[in-house]
């Protein structure tokens, strides 16, 4: 008998396949955004059924909040509308791409098919027992066993938050040659 | 039908199945579309797509380490992004378009 959780998962699937193809075939990159915003949405809600809610929030909080509104500012600064052509030219190397892709998704498909259930076979039942409060559990490894990684972090995002305005202000810039 | 109940019902090959697809999608995006916004986004899918791989081993493990991963994972994403759409400005500052084509023109 299909529990409530199992049509869960399938609606969400269903929601971020139909919208990261959204994002693969809309030829306006707004709707692509909004797509992808879908997707991420969706994705939030996974994370929440696989009990992880702390990243489900940070998941909205910064992938459908602060990600999007960078690219959605960066298309209202382009006043880009839809491309005439949108996807690269070339049927036989498209006809390439399109298997390779393919060819990477069956290899996964695979190896999933091969290995997971030999790995996991018994089902986590106790898991989410197990695994308690995730988010308090997610905080002590955070800021103990990881808190090194975690300050590297730090440093590389003040690092790249400098190194994107010192780029988007020098390199080529759009008085340097008025 | 229970042999067709049984593989519906959800379980972590279900995750890792759907993880594979939304990378392989992203991975179609960065090779099929020529605009660079585009490819940024496809990107993002890609490390959305491991990011479900990362929580769903974790949730099935029992074990917290895949979840710090994914916080790593999301902030260097958004710091990918950041960097991504400076050059982008930069390219439509220099040709006037956010054609994947013009980044090599980039240099020096």
């Amino acid at each position: 008998m299909l529990a409530l959780a199992d049509y869960m998962f399938y609606f969400l699937s269903l929601l971020i396949l139909v919208s990261a193809l959204g994002v693969l075939t809309m030829s306006n990159p707004l709707y692509a955004a909004l797509s992808l915003a879908m997707s991420m949405l969706g994705m939030a809600l996974i994370f929440a059924t696989l009990d992880a809610w702390f990243l489900a929030g940070v998941q909205l909080i910064v992938y459908a909040g602060a990600v999007m509104v960078l690219f959605v500012m960066v298309i209202m600064l382009f006043n880009i509308s839809a491309e005439k052509q949108a996807f690269s030219r070339g049927t036989v190397s498209g006809f390439f791409k399109l298997a390779s892709a393919g060819v990477l998704l069956g290899l996964i498909a695979g190896s999933i098919y091969m290995s997971a259930e030999t790995v996991f076979t018994p089902p986590p039942i106790a898991a989410s027992e197990k695994l308690g409060d995730a988010t308090q559990q997610l905080s002590e490894a955070l800021f103990s066993r990881y808190v090194f990684a975690f300050e590297v972090i730090g440093a590389i995002l003040l690092v790249i938050a400098v190194g994107a305005v010192a780029l988007s202000r020098s390199v080529g810039g759009s008085h340097a040659n008025d | 039908m229970p042999m067709i109940e049984g593989m519906l019902k959800v379980s972590l090959n279900h995750y890792l199945l759907l993880s594979a697809i939304l990378f392989s999608v992203g991975i179609l995006g960065v090779l099929l579309r020529k605009n660079i916004l585009v490819i940024l986004m496809s990107i993002e899918l890609m490390l959305n797509a491991v990011n479900l791989t990362f929580v769903a081993f974790s949730r099935y493990s029992a074990n917290i380490d895949g979840q710090v991963m994914v916080f790593f994972v999301m902030t260097i994403a958004a710091a990918e992004a950041a960097v991504g759409l400076a050059l982008t400005v930069t390219v439509y500052k220099k040709f006037r378009e956010v054609n994947i084509r013009f980044f090599e023109h980039l240099r020096g």
